[in-house]
């Protein structure tokens, strides 16, 4: 049948999956540290029906050949990591990561995840952990009588206990960090896991060797930016109504073919 | 049979085979670095005894279009966009040079090679790019990739390669049925130092969207004129029949 519906098939689904995902990005516009995924577009294989420089006699060759696309499709979906504004918000577990690097979470199962979601909070036990209760990595515990807690900027957490005037220290946090961050696997919950791709972690203490210092009493808001995202849904749409049009065209050939002979 | 039904069906034919080249500019609308193929009629005249009365023809990509498309900046560190003509070269798994527009760059896992998002490696000067750990990379306008390695000073920024950037005779350049350019003739292309890149910014698709809307009304209403002759054919040929018959 004809090839241009088949053709124009892939540009509707493409550009489908590309509005996905862009009203994901939309939808974490206010999801703390949240990294914007961009899709990739990328031709498909050309079939060649003719093929340019064959030979037509012994000493002539076809100065032109056909080759025909068979439509587009989305080769990857990209998280792009870069750093989102730094927000104040004056809560004494909120960090955020000026830089480089992921906080280490152990998951209930055991393996480590990674985040740059820094609004933690204490559970009962008075361990630091994520808002969906997963301990922060090396684990560092609150003592119950502690009036105020600092962050350093090198991830030193010290306390303040009551009827003591020196600050005792709690731990020293370490942060994660990959060679290719772009290679995470997002898992949801604003968790990335490491992959083959993004090459194991070295962890470091923050502010050193490349990893960025962390800032008590801020969070990292979402690095989409609203305005791109709807320049990109805008584009999107009438990429898709053009391939949909060409759709209707091939179609309207075919019956106009089948009505009239 | 009737000459004119075959002429009218080649010619339905050959503008469906257009129709696919306009809607698969269409579909790479946003494609980056993309380029448009052009779909092109010949003429292929049938001689022999006789008046030569049927052409028919064939429609054909001769070329590829080689405007440049829109710069879009996306900030991101890795990708980069070529203003004015130039490609990048990158190695295909044959180890052979093929080139592309298209600039969103990644580092691959395994060894750390800066590759194109189908990973395929990128050529520098040196042959394929590979990217230390850093935690700062630029790209210079010239294609110089100067990285600050991870755990040094501001101020320590080593060069790392150059990537090769060329800008061959159009003419000499055709498109592989990967989408990627190669040279006809298997040549290196050498490195210019004219063809310059925007860091942090994208290559739009170069399709004209318009102007592949208009070519598909086209196609579209010339098949329509080709099966309008079929349809003629078929009447001259039942009308022929009629005139013999015994009434």
């Amino acid at each position: 049948m004809e090839r241009a519906l088949w053709i124009a098939k892939t540009g509707l689904d493409a550009q489908q999956n590309k509005l996905a995902v862009i009203s994901n990005n939309l939808a974490n516009v206010n999801t703390n540290a949240f990294k914007r995924d961009r899709a990739v577009f990328e031709d498909l294989l050309y079939q060649n029906l003719r093929q340019v420089g064959g030979s037509t006699s012994q000493s002539t060759e076809l100065p032109t050949g056909k080759r025909l696309g068979t439509g587009v499709r989305i080769v990857a979906t990209e998280k792009l990591h870069t750093q989102g504004n730094v927000i104040q918000t004056e809560n004494q577990l909120d960090m955020a990561i000026n830089g480089r690097g992921y906080f280490q979470i152990l998951l209930p199962d055991g393996t480590t995840a990674y985040t740059r979601d820094g609004s933690f909070q204490t559970n009962s036990q008075g361990q630091v952990v994520t808002s969906s209760g997963y301990e922060l990595q090396p684990a560092i515990t609150i003592p119950s009588d502690a009036i105020s807690v600092s962050i350093g900027q090198d991830g030193t957490f010290s306390s303040l206990l009551q009827g003591n005037p020196t600050p005792i220290t709690l731990g020293n946090l370490q942060l994660a960090d990959f060679v290719n961050p772009a290679g995470l696997q997002a898992i949801g919950e604003n968790l990335y896991l490491e992959t083959s791709s993004s090459s194991t972690a070295t962890a470091g203490t923050p502010g050193q060797s490349g990893l960025g210092g962390l800032i008590q009493g801020s969070l990292e808001s979402s690095n989409v930016n609203v305005v791109e995202e709807l320049v990109n849904m805008i584009e999107t749409q009438r990429a898709y109504e053009m391939n949909s049009k060409v759709i209707s065209t091939a179609d309207g050939m075919l019956r106009y073919i089948s009505n009239n002979l | 049979m009737d000459r004119m039904l075959y002429i009218a069906m080649n010619g339905a034919k050959q503008t469906m085979t257009a129709q696919a080249i306009t809607a698969n500019n269409l579909a790479n609308v946003s494609s980056t670095g993309f380029r448009a193929d052009l779909a092109k009629m010949l003429s292929l005249p049938v001689s022999g005894t006789g008046f030569p009365s049927r052409v028919y023809s064939e429609t054909e990509n001769p070329d590829v279009d080689f405007q440049s498309g829109a710069i879009i900046p996306t900030g991101n560190e890795l990708d980069v966009a070529i203003s004015g003509d130039g490609w990048l070269t990158i190695q295909t798994p044959d180890g052979n040079e093929a080139y592309t527009r298209a600039g969103n760059l990644s580092i691959s896992p395994q060894g750390g090679f800066l590759t194109t998002v189908n990973g395929l490696p990128l050529l520098g000067n040196g042959g394929p790019i590979a990217i230390p750990p850093y935690s700062k990379l630029e790209i210079a306008s010239d294609g110089t990739i100067s990285i600050l390695p991870v755990g040094q000073e501001p101020g320590t920024l080593s060069v790392i390669d150059r990537i090769r950037l060329v800008n061959p005779a159009k003419a000499d350049l055709f498109k592989g049925t990967d989408g990627l350019f190669r040279h006809r003739n298997n040549e290196t292309a050498i490195p210019n130092i004219n063809v310059t890149l925007v860091g942090g910014a994208l290559e739009s698709s170069n399709v004209n969207a318009v102007a592949s809307m208009v070519d598909m009304i086209t196609q579209a209403r010339s098949f329509e004129m080709q099966v309008k002759m079929m349809k003629m054919a078929d009447e001259n040929d039942s009308t022929s029949a009629r005139l013999m018959q015994m009434s």
